[in-house]
């Protein structure tokens, strides 16, 4: 290990006095690292919600509503207001310039302007 | 830069009795943690961990925390990107989670065989069962630590704030984190969850946003774009408009106001050494060089033609020796007298002479006679294919092979005087042309050049689009992992056609058997799929060579001319027109809307395809869900509403959120909107304020109470935050 790095100290000591259990006790080299843990999406289905008192605020419960306001649209090029909207690429252009900007990207541009707005065509 | 990492390791660790809570402030952006009743915390870094090899050693090496980039070269970053424990605002990843608290207890200085204080550890709003209870065993197993408290870190800062009198006992609390955004109405003191709303947009989702614009609106300068250069540029440079569709406005038309507001990043950019003109010596130097050089290689051709006719005058001399000779030789010897020299008949010596002549003539320089050449030709071929015109049936079998024989040679050498004929017309043509073009260019240059600029403009959109046409679908399927064509992919019209022929003959009629291929004219079907492959190969090469040749001679002419690259191909598209040189503007990134776009996100989550409320409107969300309430309880609590966190030091977003909350909140009503005294600590202070309070050992378990009690019992567990 160079000088410099064992003296800024950026690397974690693997035994540490204050522990019970070591880090490479828990997790032996060799099993995959990238666990069994899970995912936020699992937890909040796991927990059973359902059996508890309905009233009381959850994770899941305290989660914000749709918006009530009408969408106000942006061009997805220039951030100005856009009316307008182009059917084949999908985006929203605010006036002819950008227009034609829009029609002139390859594709892989639009279809990363588009997923900037989650709106993009996900073939699995 | 406002964040500031500090994680030098303490040496006061044991000058602390066992009965001093260390405070922790886990949050998704930075861990921060410290000794309660102090005002500042020891140890803050980024909530990150990273595991990469040691390039020389080999060995995977844990890493946490952002560190100096100089010394990360030592590693192999390459599989391993920085990573954390949490899932939006939940952690998940409990060996990161371990990971990162060895560090932080190590940097505390803590030594012995256990940290041997309790414990006050911020979790999120709610926080599911699973995770708040392996944190409790992580901590009560692995470090032993003798109990524990879990506290909301938007509540804490409320009631610091609260203590210093920047807010009421009631009030909202408006939390922008990194991750989330919260807003919690008070009462009491107390907070009421069930009036509490979450939005899933955080700085993360604002940084990530301004990354990918910048991204799509420079794709030369995509590397410079890191996540710590993004954050850093949002930090300094990106306000709250007061009213977006003004600002907006404002940009469009362009006026002073906009260019003012408008920042440009320099990149670094070292202009190319530009030549010096060669001085006059060096030029007559070159020049002198460049004449000795033709000279001698004149000379050399000189003397190797001279050579060359040398030889062949001497082969003629020869020749005509030998010719003069067989003249005085008897007709019955010339074979024998012939053998000895090689030749076999007088009109082989008589035929060399000719060609050496000929040959002589040519190197002397003289000029082909073309005519004689055809002369002679014909004359040749009068004697070549003399039994041509003769008829059939007076020819003996042997006379007709002749006859075939020199049928074929004729019709041969024709067809290829034809062609040579062909060419030299097209030359004369094409000479014909260029001469045409030539007079109109010097008639009237520039309209001549308008016409062939407007020309090459038609034809390179042409072949553009039918270049777009044939390959639209081959570069957009990025997800496509596998090797074979799939569903997605097929989008070239060929492809197309030949597709759904195949589909039409193996649509099953209901017959049940599949009888394809049973009668031949089954099998034209692919006739007409590879008809289409060649048609719309052989189409666009005439334009794409009249392109090219329009091109040349644009470049020929006009000094300002750029031949447009081929855009059909994603990569070229992020080349800057290597052409031109690069000048100091390619090099310069210009923030004007950006600056305001991207924290609109928090008041606008629809932008980024989030489908739930702004900022401004969970305000009113939070008031509307509070189970029990009255006129002036809702005045109290706009007449107090604190606005902490991370996200929340844009600057404007006082006056933004104050309008805001004015449209929804019936005239006339008390609206006060206060920043906390410091969003980014108030958190931590808050916690250590309250860890330092002498009833706290009251509101935290230990491990006892944990293990009998069980998960139940946590799921209930509320702190109590006034004591």
């Amino acid at each position: 290990m160079e000088p410099e790095v064992v003296e800024a100290e950026i690397v974690l000591p693997t035994y540490l006095s204050f522990k019970r259990v070591q880090t490479y006790e828990k997790y032996p080299k060799g099993q995959s690292r990238g666990r069994h843990w899970k995912h936020l999406k699992q937890i909040i289905q796991s927990e059973n919600y359902s059996n508890y008192p309905s009233d009381e605020p959850t994770y899941v419960s305290i989660e914000s509503p749709p918006s009530m306001h009408p969408c106000k649209r942006i061009c997805d090029i220039t951030g100005f207001e856009a009316p307008y909207y182009d059917p084949r690429t999908k985006l929203r252009y605010a006036n002819a310039e950008v227009f034609r900007t829009v029609r002139s990207l390859p594709d892989e541009y639009v279809q990363k302007y588009l997923a900037m707005r989650n709106a993009a065509v996900v073939l699995k | 830069m406002p964040f500031i990492s500090q994680f030098q390791r303490q040496s006061d660790y044991n000058l602390f009795s066992p009965t001093t809570p260390i405070v922790i402030d886990n949050g998704a952006s930075y861990f921060r943690i410290g000794w309660a009743g102090e005002t500042e915390p020891r140890v803050v870094f980024r909530n990150i961990v990273q595991r990469p090899r040691h390039k020389v050693t080999g060995e995977t090496v844990t890493i946490v925390g952002d560190h100096n980039p100089a010394l990360m070269k030592y590693f192999d970053c390459t599989r391993s990107g920085p990573r954390s424990a949490f899932d939006s605002n939940v952690v998940y990843q409990f060996e990161i989670m371990e990971y990162i608290l060895d560090f932080g207890f190590d940097r505390m200085g803590a030594n012995g065989l256990e940290i041997d204080h309790p414990v006050l550890i911020t979790e999120c709003v709610c926080n599911p069962v699973q995770s708040r209870s392996k944190m409790a065993e992580l901590l009560f197993e692995t470090y032993g630590v003798p109990s524990i408290a879990f506290g909301v870190d938007a509540a804490f800062s409320y009631k610091y704030n609260q203590h210093h009198g920047v807010c009421n006992k009631d009030g909202l609390a408006m939390c922008p984190g990194f991750t989330t955004t919260h807003v919690i109405p008070f009462v009491d003191g107390e907070p009421v969850y069930k009036g509490c709303c979450r939005t899933n947009i955080g700085g993360y989702h604002v940084t990530d946003h301004l990354k990918q614009l910048l991204s799509l609106k420079y794709p030369y300068h995509l590397a410079r774009f890191t996540w710590e250069k993004v954050e850093d540029l949002k930090m300094e440079h990106c306000y709250i408009a007061q009213d977006y569709a003004s600002e907006a406005q404002l940009f469009r038309r362009g006026g002073k106001e906009a260019e003012e507001k408008t920042r440009c990043w320099q990149l670094p950019w070292v202009p190319p050494p530009t030549e010096e003109p060669p001085s006059e010596e060096e030029i007559a130097r070159k020049a002198a060089i460049r004449e000795r050089q033709g000279q001698r290689l004149r000379e050399m051709a000189e003397a190797k033609r001279s050579s060359r006719i040398n030889e062949l005058e001497n082969e003629l001399h020869g020749l005509e020796f030998l010719l003069q000779q067989l003249d005085q030789v008897e007709e019955s010897d010339i074979p024998s007298f012939l053998s000895d020299t090689g030749y076999v008949s007088k009109q082989e010596i008589e035929s060399a002479r000719a060609k050496v002549t000929q040959s002589l003539r040519k190197a002397k320089g003289e000029p082909k006679s073309d005519q004689a050449e055809t002369e002679r030709a014909d004359s040749a071929n009068s004697e070549k294919y003399s039994l041509i015109n003769i008829p059939d049936e007076t020819l003996t079998p042997e006379q007709l092979v002749e006859k075939k024989k020199q049928l074929a040679l004729k019709s041969m050498s024709e067809g290829r005087q034809r062609s040579k004929q062909k060419r030299y017309e097209e030359e004369m043509q094409r000479e014909r042309r260029l001469q045409l073009e030539e007079e109109k260019r010097l008639e009237n240059p520039e309209l001549y050049l308008e016409q062939l600029h407007a020309k090459y403009k038609d034809l390179s959109e042409k072949v553009d689009q039918r270049k777009r046409l044939k390959t639209n679908g081959n570069h957009t399927n990025g997800n496509n992992l596998s090797g074979g064509v799939g569903r997605g992919e097929r989008l070239n019209a060929a492809q197309r056609e030949r597709m759904r022929l195949l589909t039409t003959a193996a649509f099953d009629r209901g017959k049940g058997e599949d009888t394809f291929g049973a009668r031949d004219e089954d099998w034209h079907l692919y006739k007409l799929m590879s008809r289409d492959n060649d048609d719309d190969d052989e189409g666009p090469d005439e334009d794409e060579a009249e392109l090219a040749r329009i091109s040349s001679r644009l470049q020929d002419l006009d000094p300002t001319f750029v031949p447009k690259l081929d855009t059909g191909n994603a990569q070229s598209a992020e080349a800057v027109p290597r052409s031109r040189p690069l000048t100091k503007e390619d090099f310069q990134i210009i923030f004007g809307v950006e600056r305001f776009r991207c924290p609109e996100i928090l008041f606008n989550p629809n932008w980024i395809g989030v489908d739930q409320v702004g900022l401004d409107e969970m305000a009113g969300v939070s008031i509307r869900r509070l189970p029990d309430k009255d006129e002036s309880l809702e005045e109290r609590l706009t007449d107090s509403i604190l606005v902490t966190g991370g996200s929340s030091v844009f600057p404007g977003m006082i006056k933004r959120l104050e309008a805001a909350i004015r449209m929804i909140r019936p005239c006339g009503s008390p609206i006060r909107v206060v920043r906390a005294l410091d969003p980014v600590l108030d958190a931590w202070r808050g916690a250590s304020a309250y860890a330092s309070a002498s009833l706290f050992h009251t509101q935290t378990f230990s491990r006892a109470d944990y293990y009998e009690k069980g998960e139940d019992w946590l799921r209930g567990y509320q702190l109590k935050y006034t004591i």
